[in-house]
């Protein structure tokens, strides 16, 4: 019975770990931070005026490891508080003002780069604009608020797993804060390398054609005018949305999954059920099992892009 | 005939503008900052050893380290670095954590064994860390290796690595009282846990003091004063962090003056930075349409 | 602490250093660039994808860590943790693909290579003009692959060895700063040696490159191990952690 309830918490950290990639992903749409902001920076210095939400706090991954360390510091302050007292209810108080710490925290930082970064684009003649910039601090602070929770959530589960699942020895040995630190920075390295695809080539670029990739003489151009009137950084969140921020959160499912399913798999065949515990067997299955999925991995790609080929065709017009 | 002369003098008075008060670091330039920063620092880290030392006091020294390095990422990074500033910022901190591991590991034995003439071993840290800073400088930097032609990267990677162990020692002994690694490892009282679980707050905190200012005023106008003042608007933001930690893991004696001192700190600079910020751009609207220069 | 386990330790940090190196030169980066499909390569930064392959699975192998009562088998721990991060990288670049083919509607080409060396197919005439490639083709996710089981096997290696009773025996959390500093700077280096984009074992910076590169891996993981050893040596950290 025990080992279903852990595969049962091991579910719910992987549904957790959608959402939390998902909102990730429009967060740093709604700011415009990471890698496309190069091109919204480089917009006025080509004299192109812009309204987009120019926050370059750093890498979508240090803000993130940033924001749910603070999450889990205040967490785990309230958890050793309030445990002795209420047992595991506790969580119910400490994971949400965490992570609304974490989440103010995180707005805070946002609202002193949009008018540092444009008073420092004094010469190209780059407004502030007011409404851009209060306009968007909530915007950023609820998704972000979504995306550490859900991170803080997870590291609480895996780092307590021993009381939730009553199997004893599975919990993680790190404490709470690392290992926010460790699966913000994941979830910050996954985002950039998905999700800002969809921003940065379709949603920047909307004017130039489908199907080719963006030439370095188009750079700095961005797409300023919107459905009706001039583009905020608000309207670039409804289009990553269908695509771009889906795809980063079945990313970081995926890998949660696979990761947390090959060590109980390789965990049972080691005998956590049985009466031998033999730990070089479960390591190894382990092991095993992960190389198993890499290899599936590698012949999906190399069937992915000699489809895309096929159909694509190579390149037509100049 | 006598009335002209004083409404000429009146208007030529209204005329002139009124020069703006710039916050501004012009008597801490580069070099200044440094000693100054180092010396505080330096003896701030030695006297944490002792818990009856107030946690502002150690905040404070934490808040003037941070700002030290942040200067040393601008200098260094104004060349370009190929991959970005936070790079460099991370670095600092990566190393600060081998050097703060090994400055307060040898301070503990030396005062165990000799007493209190130990304390002054955890700058032990400091210096070795210099060396190492130093030389990851000459190996970026010269030809025969990786060869970046920035100017003064050694020297500002040899002060990056002091001011990030410096930053992570101060950090240390706020959430536990002193650096001594009896405390440090052992359990907080009436808890179960020790002081080291918060290490990764106090890695990230002061690895964000020191890379944001510079990556967030980044742009062809950018003014030091106004970099700085961020530095020091994110040092209060850290104070106020570790003031809760403090509050927890030595009580509110300790812990409440910290948060008092982040929250001031804070508040004064975000506003001044702000002000700076919103006067010195081209123009701060309300609302407005956009153009097109160049044609 | 007897004079061949302190040489063991510095020769596994070394090694874990240059391992971190050696798996930065391998990643396909392609940097901002690459968010806005002109450039070959993952859309980030290189030592972010590095460090998050890398404590993906550090995490793994803390927990595999766990199976043993004491004295972890070394061995295991760190290809644990190097499956992990491969894992981490190949979905990434997977699904990275997805949206480039169809959220861009571009095929995957490399665009410092005439024809794929691995699978054989020709790029060039797949690319569009006045771009350096676009996507994530096969003989970067190849290179990716290794690269994070290269990365994933250095880092978890520096935790197992200082964390296991046998050997330095620190504390838990002792372990993880020390091996993410010792990590971190190494990969940073790496950073700087490549310029921050690179293409994977294909790219002709590769083959410049790598010896400057994991020379200087070397050299800072010799300082930082030889730092570690001090600390080891004065018994404040080491099994049963408090004097």
């Amino acid at each position: 019975m025990p080992v279903i309830s852990l595969f049962a918490w091991m579910l719910v950290i992987v549904f957790l770990a959608f959402i939390a990639c998902m909102f990730e992903d429009l967060e740093s749409d709604t700011g415009s931070q990471s890698n496309p902001n190069s091109q919204v920076q480089l917009a006025p210095e080509m004299g192109y005026i812009h309204r987009y939400y120019n926050k370059a706090i750093s890498g979508e991954g240090l803000s993130y490891a940033l924001a749910c360390t603070i999450a889990g510091t205040i967490a785990l302050l309230l958890l050793l508080k309030f445990e002795p007292v209420y047992g595991p209810k506790a969580a119910i108080l400490a994971i949400p003002v965490g992570a609304a710490v974490g989440s103010i925290s995180h707005m805070i930082r946002a609202s002193v780069c949009y008018p540092g970064r444009e008073a420092a684009h004094k010469r190209f003649e780059q407004p502030i604009y007011l409404d851009v910039f209060y306009g968007h601090l909530v915007p950023i602070a609820t998704h972000n608020f979504i995306a550490v929770i859900c991170i803080t959530g997870i590291a609480y589960i895996q780092s307590h797993l021993t009381v939730l699942s009553g199997v004893s020895g599975t919990s993680n040995p790190f404490p709470l804060p690392l290992l926010c630190l460790i699966w913000g920075i994941t979830v910050g390295a996954i985002g950039s390398s998905t999700g800002d695809i969809h921003y940065g080539t379709e949603r920047e670029f909307q004017d130039r054609p489908f199907g080719e990739g963006r030439r370095v003489i188009y750079h700095g151009q961005i797409c300023r005018y919107g459905d009706c009137g001039i583009r905020t950084s608000k309207d670039v969140v409804a289009f990553c949305a269908k695509y771009g921020g889906p795809a980063t959160g079945l990313t970081f499912g995926l890998i949660v999954l696979f990761e947390n399913w090959r060590t109980v798999i390789g965990m049972m065949l080691g005998g956590l059920t049985g009466a031998a515990w033999n730990p070089g067997i479960a390591a190894g299955c382990g092991i095993g099992l992960g190389i198993a999925v890499a290899i599936v991995l590698i012949v999906l790609n190399t069937w992915l892009v000699r489809w895309a080929r096929k159909k694509y065709g190579p390149f037509v017009g100049e | 005939m006598t009335v002209t002369p004083a409404v000429e003098e009146e208007e030529k008075k209204e005329e002139k503008p009124k020069e703006k008060f710039k916050f501004s670091f012009d008597y801490f330039n580069e070099s200044r900052l440094g000693i100054f920063a180092l010396v505080v620092g330096a003896i701030i880290a030695v006297a944490a050893f002792f818990p009856s030392l107030p946690a502002f006091v150690k905040g404070i020294g934490a808040i003037v380290v941070i700002l030290w390095g942040a200067d040393s990422v601008r200098k260094t990074a104004r060349y370009g670095l190929g991959t970005g500033v936070p790079s460099i910022g991370v670095l600092a901190v990566g190393f600060g954590l081998v050097g703060a591991t090994t400055g307060m590991a040898i301070g503990s034995e030396i005062y165990h064994y000799y007493g209190s003439i130990g304390i002054l071993g955890v700058l032990a840290g400091v210096a070795f860390m210099a060396v190492v800073g130093y030389v990851s400088g000459v190996l970026a930097n010269s030809e025969r290796f990786i060869g970046m032609k920035i100017p003064g990267l050694e020297r500002g990677m040899a002060e990056l690595a002091m001011a990030g162990t410096l930053a992570i020692i101060l950090e240390c002994s706020i959430v536990a009282g002193s650096w001594y690694i009896g405390d440090i490892l052992s359990p907080i009282k009436g808890y179960n846990i020790a002081p080291v679980a918060f290490i990764a707050v106090m890695f990230i905190l002061a690895g964000f003091g020191m890379l944001q200012p510079y990556n967030s005023c980044l742009g062809a106008d950018e003014r030091r004063g106004r970099t700085l003042l961020m530095a020091i608007e994110i040092g209060g933001i850290n104070c106020i962090i570790l003031g809760a930690v403090a509050t927890m893991s030595l009580g509110a004696v300790q812990g409440v003056p910290l948060l008092v001192l982040g929250a001031i700190v804070w508040v004064v600079f975000y506003r001044a930075y702000m002000k700076a910020c919103m006067e010195e751009s081209y123009a701060a609207v309300g609302t407005g349409l956009i153009k097109t220069l160049g044609g | 602490m007897e004079p061949i386990t302190l040489v063991i330790i510095l020769v596994c940090i070394i090694i874990g250093g240059m391992l971190g190196s050696l798996g930065v030169h391998l990643l396909p980066v392609g940097g901002a660039p690459a968010a806005m499909a002109t450039a070959t390569g993952i859309a980030t930064g290189c030592v972010m994808l590095m460090t998050g392959s890398a404590v993906t699975g550090l995490f793994t192998a803390s927990t595999v860590a766990t199976f043993w009562e004491s004295n972890p088998s070394v061995v295991l721990v760190s290809l644990s943790g190097g499956v992990g991060a491969m894992l981490m990288m190949g979905f990434t670049m997977l699904i990275a693909n997805l949206i480039y083919i169809f959220g861009a509607g571009v095929v995957p080409v490399s665009g410092r290579a005439a024809v794929d060396p691995i699978t054989k197919e020709s790029q060039t005439e797949y690319k569009t003009p006045r771009t350096d490639g676009h996507g994530v083709p096969n003989v970067c996710f190849y290179s990716g692959m290794i690269g994070g089981l290269a990365g994933g096997f250095g880092g978890a290696l520096i935790y197992v060895i200082l964390m296991s009773g046998e050997y330095a025996g620190f504390s838990i959390e002792t372990a993880v700063i020390v091996a993410l500093g010792i990590f971190i700077a190494n990969a940073i280096l790496a950073a700087y040696n490549i310029g921050g984009t690179i293409e994977g074992f294909h790219d002709p910076k590769f083959k410049e490159r790598i010896v400057t590169g994991l020379t200087c891996a070397f050299v800072v993981s010799l300082m930082c191990g030889i730092l570690v050893l001090i600390a080891i040596e004065t018994g404040t950290l080491g099994a049963g952690g408090v004097l």
